[in-house]
């Protein structure tokens, strides 16, 4: 037994999937009479998860190649409200509103892409940019107020009915037991491990998280390849504010707020370094649930907010010094 | 090039006079409001209230500024106000303490100044005019005595902010309006007054307890939340949902489409600021603190206006 | 010097092992006062760790290190240094945002109650750096100084802590021959102190000019201990291989061929204006299947004219090349990838490797968009193509999923070649192949060099090591400065004439035309 796991410590995976299974066998102990082993909570727990999900998988690329993006919470929001604006208010159809988001929201993320790219600056100061920008644009558009059925038009104010496709998102199938938001959640995470695992594209990623000045005398198209992560992230955000959106069925300008950091512990203690070259998308899921199931007990258990923050500030600190145990 | 630059020194200047408020002669009032933020949608419900009210009266004009919840640009806003010299100064201030001294200045300097909503440390200003938390929390836990007590309910309670007053005042004065009667809080949890996280942490109440009667969140949204948690797994209908805030395109609304059973208005008291300045500014003596009246909204009420609480 | 006085340490019976392992087999090694001890071995005959050992770096070893008749167990580097051991590590340890003077003093500073006595730093730091004959300002900045410079003042560190041994591993690495001098002047003077030091070193030169004793490592044992008069080159080269190499240099006689590449007119600028470019108006050709060797020493302007000519440097390079007769313009390493461009970096770690990854993808590095389908890669061709490469190149690697920062520098070099290769190259640029490794991997790349000029490819080589370029190449020319000062075939090239050119000597004249940008160029 101590074999196994002392075998299991060597590699990223093994130390990913030992954090997951301490926090699962946490979840035990303080099952919170029996809620933690109904089917209704995992489908909560991997619910609640997705959109950061979805976000940690434009993430996860970004890192990859040593770089951060700090914008995802601010255009998720801008996502968010437009998806609102173009159904509610002026009543697009539901899939051209859905490939103006994607489209927005994949602008926004080449901004950010474009800066660090071309214009050299670090992403961390680039896509902090982007989190300002974007966060100030989603509250010109939606005048600081949340978008949401109820419209006023010329002094008058009308109910509008939900649109289908936002009931559509926030609804389940398999009988209740998954949701379609996880759905979403899986294919984004399908595709991004594609394009890194299998994808000349995701090596070239690798590469220049590894050594970029390596990489690039190597005949590595580095500008481009950084360029698309970060667009790339920008699309992801998109999809999780349709996401949402649906969940919140409105537009919050303010949506978002504080969700970057999540996402970035969540890629974190996957075993993703920070410093790039090292990672992949089999980490970060292990490391969302690591999270997403932290979350969950800790709310079926009530705990306060303070004690929230403290016993998951802990348990970051913890999972980051398992994954340094690197022998060099 | 020296001469470009003195133009364009010039030019910048003039453009920063032609910004600040000009003095009209005759009986034009220039009223100053700073908001401490305009990322919650109550405190842009709040700036719409003054204007909506101000606008009745065309001899004010209204200065806006957003201090984007920063403290010392709140400071540094107000002293503004006050080097421009305006008739009256309405403040919602993000912090008690710091932003005394520079309502001080203001006094000091012939501005009146009414205090909205958050209050300001010491006794130096024009009047307060806020709404009590307290008392709402307590009026809506009464309601909930009165209306479903008798039957042992099993009550969850959303919070708003547990660090943030509001949130402790809306907490504290339920729990005293419900001690004594056969209400039981089974769950109580810290949701920021978001509707999202509110949502999550109702999942995690639906999948612990098997009987849940009564939902209470701190303020609409929360409510909301909850309500589409319960929806999601079909338990809706046998809750009974209340909010706070009663915001026209959300509360409101969702007492009308029966989400909420009801819900307990949060004035923002903007529209009353208004009425009491052009009593300031007439020379009129005010009532130092004027505690805003709530109303409550039920599906019953709600299109009559509601009904006010004592 | 070394009869009848006591040795300075004295280690015996080293054992060590790493896991199972055993890395080191009862090991003996003294250091006598005022001596230049010599530690030679191939890489992986265990000199570093047992220069580790006696350096601290390793606490958990069999036998005894013995220091003036007592038994002494440095548990760390600092307490090494304590008892007057210090060493000089390939990896240099100085802090390169910090001054030259803050450098020399880390760890240990001048404080009074307290606080760091800047102006006394300042000062004893170029005393010290005066007498050691180096030149620079003490407020200069480390990470803007030459790699070679950095060196000269990591060993001026060590001897500023007073240590009595001093360790120095492969020292002259990253110094070009003016440095190796000062260098040389810098070990004489410690001998003449009467401090002992144990210097690993590949290069047979060194080894001739400085050398009292040699120890020889042979897979974790002791091969050898003779004074170096004992020792004549084939009998040293036999005690580390454990068998005889006749012939250093394999080079075959060339016959003559067309034309593979011509630059004309190659000038390579500094970042900033007003500057004295780098490389300024260089002209050559190369032939195929042609080694042209490029020599000079630091400064030269020889790496910058690789990176110009591979297009590294877009925005600073001008000139005209064409490869086969026909022009090609190069702006990006990938439009150099194209036309059959290779370039091997002279630092295989910053440049030239990406560490955390594995071996299979450092080979594919520069190939990716061959291996894969419409973008999509093909693991099995990856793995096929790296293990042909491996054997191709006799690599040694106990997995090719391994990082490939995990592999010995002559394993990683290989690596790197591998790269090259897999692009099939029709001209490769060389920047000090074989640098950092040892004497077989060394004599297999010059096969290789060989073998891939029978097979028409033309080769570029940059080194600083004497003999490699004067046997290996077809032709030599010698940079100086950014220009070219002269132009040599095999059999004219000797090592005293290489030597004049590089150092500005112009085919006869000493450096006429370059005496008015001289006058300016004082900002260099």
């Amino acid at each position: 037994m101590l074999q196994t796991i002392r075998r299991a410590l060597t590699s990223s995976a093994g130390r990913a999937f030992l954090e997951l299974l301490l926090v699962i066998l946490l979840g035990v102990a303080f099952n919170a009479d029996g809620a933690f082993f109904k089917v209704g909570t995992h489908r909560d727990t991997l619910r609640q998860a997705s959109v950061y999900g979805i976000l940690a998988c434009g993430m996860t690329l970004v890192m990859i190649t040593g770089g951060i993006d700090l914008s995802v919470g601010s255009i998720l929001a801008v996502s968010s409200v437009s998806f609102s604006i173009l159904t509610m208010h002026m009543d697009w159809p539901w899939w051209l509103a859905i490939i103006a988001c994607l489209f927005l929201g994949s602008a926004l993320g080449s901004m950010s892409g474009a800066l660090v790219s071309n214009l050299k600056l670090q992403p961390f100061i680039a896509t902090l940019a982007l989190m300002s920008f974007a966060r100030g644009f989603a509250k010109l558009i939606t005048d600081g107020k949340k978008i949401s059925t109820y419209v006023e038009q010329g002094g008058k104010v009308i109910i509008k009915q939900l649109p289908p496709v936002f009931k559509f998102i926030d609804s389940s199938i398999l009988g209740g037991d998954v949701s379609i938001v996880s759905v979403i959640f899986l294919v984004c995470f399908l595709a991004a491990w594609v394009f890194l695992a299998r994808h000349k594209w995701g090596r070239e990623l690798y590469s220049i998280g590894g050594n970029e000045e390596a990489a690039r005398l190597s005949g590595v198209p580095v500008r481009m390849a950084k360029f698309l992560a970060y667009t790339f992230s920008g699309l992801m955000c998109a999809v999780a504010g349709i996401a949402q959106a649906a969940q919140e069925t409105q537009g919050d300008p303010v949506t978002g707020d504080g969700y970057e950091l999540i996402v970035i512990s969540m890629v974190a203690i996957g075993g993703t370094s920070l410093a790039g070259g090292r990672g992949g998308m089999g980490l970060t899921l292990l490391g969302i649930l690591t999270i997403g199931y932290l979350n969950k007990i800790l709310s079926i258990n009530a705990v306060p907010d303070a004690g929230r923050r403290m016993i998951t500030g802990v348990i970051i600190v913890l999972a980051v010094l398992m994954q340094k145990r690197r022998t060099k | 090039m020296r001469s470009i630059l003195k133009f364009a020194l010039c030019a910048v200047l003039l453009c920063f006079l032609a910004t600040m408020p000009i003095f009209a002669a005759g009986k034009t009032f220039v009223i100053g409001m700073s908001q401490c933020n305009l990322g919650e949608p109550w405190r842009v419900q709040m700036n719409a209230d003054v204007k909506r009210e101000a606008d009745k009266h065309p001899e004010i004009k209204m200065v806006f500024k957003d201090a984007q919840n920063d403290v010392l640009t709140q400071r540094a806003q107000v002293e503004e106000f006050v080097s421009a010299k305006i008739d009256l100064l309405i403040i919602s201030p993000k912090e008690a303490q710091p932003l005394a001294e520079p309502v001080a200045k203001a006094m000091a300097a012939g501005i009146p100044v009414i205090v909205l909503d958050r209050d300001i440390n010491g006794e130096n200003y024009t009047q307060f005019i806020g709404a009590n938390n307290v008392k709402i929390g307590r009026a809506l836990g009464a309601w909930l005595v009165k209306n479903y007590g008798g039957k042992h309910a099993k009550v969850v309670e959303i919070m708003g902010l547990q660090t943030s007053t509001p949130g402790q005042d809306r907490h504290s004065g339920f729990m005293d309006a419900i001690k004594g009667s056969d209400l039981d809080v089974i769950f109580s949890v810290d949701a920021q007054w978001l509707e999202p996280q509110a949502r999550s942490e109702m999942e995690s109440a639906l999948s612990r307890f098997n009987n849940i009667d009564i939902v209470y969140g701190h303020n609409d949204p929360s409510a909301h939340g909850a309500y589409v948690a319960a929806q999601a797994v079909g338990r809706e209908k046998s809750m009974v949902f209340v909010g706070i805030d009663s915001l026209p395109q959300e509360g409101i609304q969702y007492v009308k489409q029966g989400i909420l059973n009801a819900t307990f208005q949060y004035p923002t008291g903007g529209d009353v600021a208004i009425v009491q300045a052009l009593k300031i500014l007439a020379g009129q003596k005010v009532e130092k603190r004027i505690v805003l009246g709530s109303r409550m909204f039920t599906k019953a009420n709600v299109d009559a206006g509601g009904v006010a609480i004592p | 010097m070394i009869q009848g006085m006591a040795a300075l340490v004295s280690m015996n019976g080293i054992t060590k092992f790493f896991g199972p392992v055993k890395v080191l087999d009862q090991v003996d090694f003294s250091i006598y006062p005022g001596e230049v001890h010599i530690l030679a071995g191939e890489n992986g005959a265990g000199k570093s760790t047992l220069i580790k050992i006696l350096a601290g770096a390793y606490s958990d070893y069999q036998g005894r290190i013995v220091m003036e008749d007592h038994e002494i167990r440095p548990s760390s580097p600092l307490d090494a240094n304590r008892h007057g051991i210090a060493a000089i590590h390939q990896e240099l340890s100085l802090i390169p945002s910090m001054s030259v003077a803050d450098n020399l003093f880390l760890g240990h500073p001048m404080t009074r109650s307290g606080f760091v006595m800047e102006k006394a730093h300042r000062q004893s730091a170029r005393e010290v750096l005066t007498r050691a004959g180096v030149n620079v300002s003490v407020n200069t900045f480390v990470e803007d100084l030459p790699i070679s410079v950095q060196q000269l003042i990591e060993i001026t560190k060590a001897i500023r802590l007073n240590a009595r041994v001093l360790i120095m591993d492969e020292p002259s690495s990253a110094l070009n021959a003016y440095d190796v001098e000062t260098l040389f002047a810098l070990v004489q003077q410690l001998k003449s102190q009467n401090r002992g030091i144990v210097y690993i070193t590949h290069r047979l030169e060194e080894i001739h000019r400085l050398a009292d004793r040699i120890t020889v490592l042979r897979d974790g044992k002791l091969a050898g201990t003779a004074l170096a008069s004992e020792l004549p080159e084939k009998k040293l080269i036999h005690l580390m291989v454990g068998r005889e190499m006749e012939e250093q240099f394999p080079r075959h006689t060339m016959q003559k061929s067309s034309e593979a590449l011509r630059v004309e007119n190659l000038s390579v600028y500094k970042a900033g204006w007003g500057h004295r470019p780098l490389v300024d108006g260089v002209s050559l050709s190369a032939g195929r299947g042609e080694i042209l060797g490029i020599g000079g020493l630091q400064g030269s302007g020889a790496s910058e004219l690789f990176l110009g000519l591979f297009g590294a440097l877009p925005k600073r390079t001008v000139g005209r090349v064409s490869i086969e007769g026909k022009p090609v313009r190069i702006r990006s390493p990938r439009e150099a990838i194209s036309h059959g461009v290779a370039l091997l970096t002279n630092d295989r770690k910053a440049t030239g490797l990406i560490s955390p990854m594995s071996v299979t993808a450092n080979m594919c590095a520069a190939s990716l968009g061959k291996l894969s389908r419409y973008g999509w890669r093909r693991p099995r061709e990856e793995e096929r193509m790296a293990t042909e490469m491996g054997r191709t190149l006799q690599l040694r690697a106990s997995s090719y999923d391994m990082e490939v920062g995990d592999l010995s520098g002559g394993n990683q070099q290989k690596v790197a070649i591998g790269k090259w290769l897999s692009i099939s190259p029709r001209i490769m640029l060389l920047d000090e192949p074989t640098r950092g490794i040892d004497v077989g991997a060394k004599q297999e790349i010059y096969q290789l060099m060989n073998e891939l000029t029978t097979r028409g490819i033309s080769i570029l080589l940059v080194t600083s090591e004497m003999p490699e370029l004067l046997a290996m190449s077809d032709r030599i020319i010698v940079m100086h400065r950014g220009i070219i000062t002269a132009e040599f075939s095999r059999i004219e090239a000797t090592a005293e004439k290489v030597l004049e050119a590089a150092m500005g000597k112009i085919n006869g004249d000493v450096g006429t035309t370059r005496k008015e940008t001289d006058a300016h160029a004082a900002d260099n």
